[in-house]
């Protein structure tokens, strides 16, 4: 199996946590990297060149959406999702514009790997 | 104090809350696998330290956790997710597995409630501001633990004897021994604006 980078963004470690557990008990040779904000995601991206991105919205600092903006520019084949429990229709249509998928919190496992199977992000 | 708000608004108020506590409670109910029950929205405009009476007499007079978050829009306010400190390592648990070593779920506890809260408050949130066709603006969740004063008297809203509104609903996970509250608090001010959102919620109902 080839062998993928996973980066988490959220504020929460309980909600890494949960998420991690869940990607590595599907894809035990994936790299699962963590960042609890957007800062730390950029500079952590530019390092570990993420195949994957989830990117929880409501955190201290940038915040989600502008993190995913900007690495949906600086990585155009990276896959990314919001993962959030931010649940409002702008935020969704924030996610289609920027051209990214929109999962919610608490994510259905079988919703996540289809997302990292497919690529797919809607909910 | 039932002329601050009309019937017709109170009833589209509680079978709004039925509809963004319905999704905060299937949220929770994915969270810890298990059913969660609800009773009706209660509406009561009261001086806060009667809100914080009653907070007090829901969770027995004992010690609560709850996570905060305050919202802007029109109107503003604080939300409100509170346990009952004995249920709070039960619903960690719940939401964590069983096979999480007890010291690791009590160090985890804080941080874990307040994604739970995250998670349950913004599914609230966001079904509420969908529903009426607006925007709500929500700060991070924060942690406070105490009595139903200090809970209260924690947020951005109202000194003790200002009058809020205040709409709570009750929710168990019976299997599970979990309990607690959901509570909105906004000042008068801010009840008013609510109350206009609703009002213009119902016209366009009525429109169709």
């Amino acid at each position: 199996m080839t062998v993928k980078t996973v980066l988490l963004v959220d504020d929460s470690r309980v909600a890494r946590m949960m998420a991690r557990a869940s990607i590595v008990k599907a894809f035990p040779s994936w790299l699962v990297m963590e960042a609890a904000s957007g800062e730390e995601a950029l500079t952590l991206a530019t390092s570990c060149q993420p195949d994957f991105v989830l990117m929880d919205v409501n955190m201290p600092g940038m915040g989600g959406v502008a993190t995913a903006r900007q690495l949906r520019q600086t990585f155009p084949s990276a896959v990314i999702t919001l993962l959030t429990a931010n649940i409002q229709d702008s935020i969704r249509q924030e996610a289609e514009e920027i051209g990214i998928g929109f999962l919610t919190k608490p994510f259905r496992e079988e919703l996540l790997l289809q997302f990292l199977r497919s690529g797919s992000g809607v909910s | 104090m039932s002329d601050l708000i009309g019937e017709l608004e109170r009833d589209a108020v509680t079978e709004l809350l039925n509809v963004a506590i319905g999704l905060a409670a299937s949220s929770l109910s994915q969270l810890v696998r298990d059913e969660v029950r609800l009773t009706v929205p209660r509406i009561e405009f009261l001086a806060s330290a009667a809100a914080a009476a009653l907070l007090d007499k829901a969770t027995g007079r004992a010690e609560s956790v709850a996570v905060r978050q305050n919202f802007r829009s029109a109107f503003s306010g604080d939300i409100l997710l509170v346990f009952p400190e004995r249920s709070s390592l039960d619903l960690v648990r719940s939401m964590m597995g069983d096979d999480i070593p007890l010291d690791t779920l009590t160090e985890l506890e804080q941080e874990a409630l307040l994604e739970v809260g995250n998670i349950i408050l913004n599914a609230c949130l966001g079904s509420l501001a969908n529903q009426l066709g607006i925007g709500i603006e929500s700060s991070l969740p924060s942690y406070v633990r105490g009595r139903g004063a200090r809970i209260l008297g924690s947020g951005s809203v109202g000194t003790a004897s200002e009058l809020i509104m205040f709409l709570q609903v009750d929710f168990a996970v019976t299997a599970k021994n979990v309990q607690g509250y959901l509570a909105f608090v906004m000042d008068i001010v801010s009840a008013g604006q609510f109350t206009k959102a609703i009002t213009a919620y119902l016209d366009r109902l009525m429109e169709r």
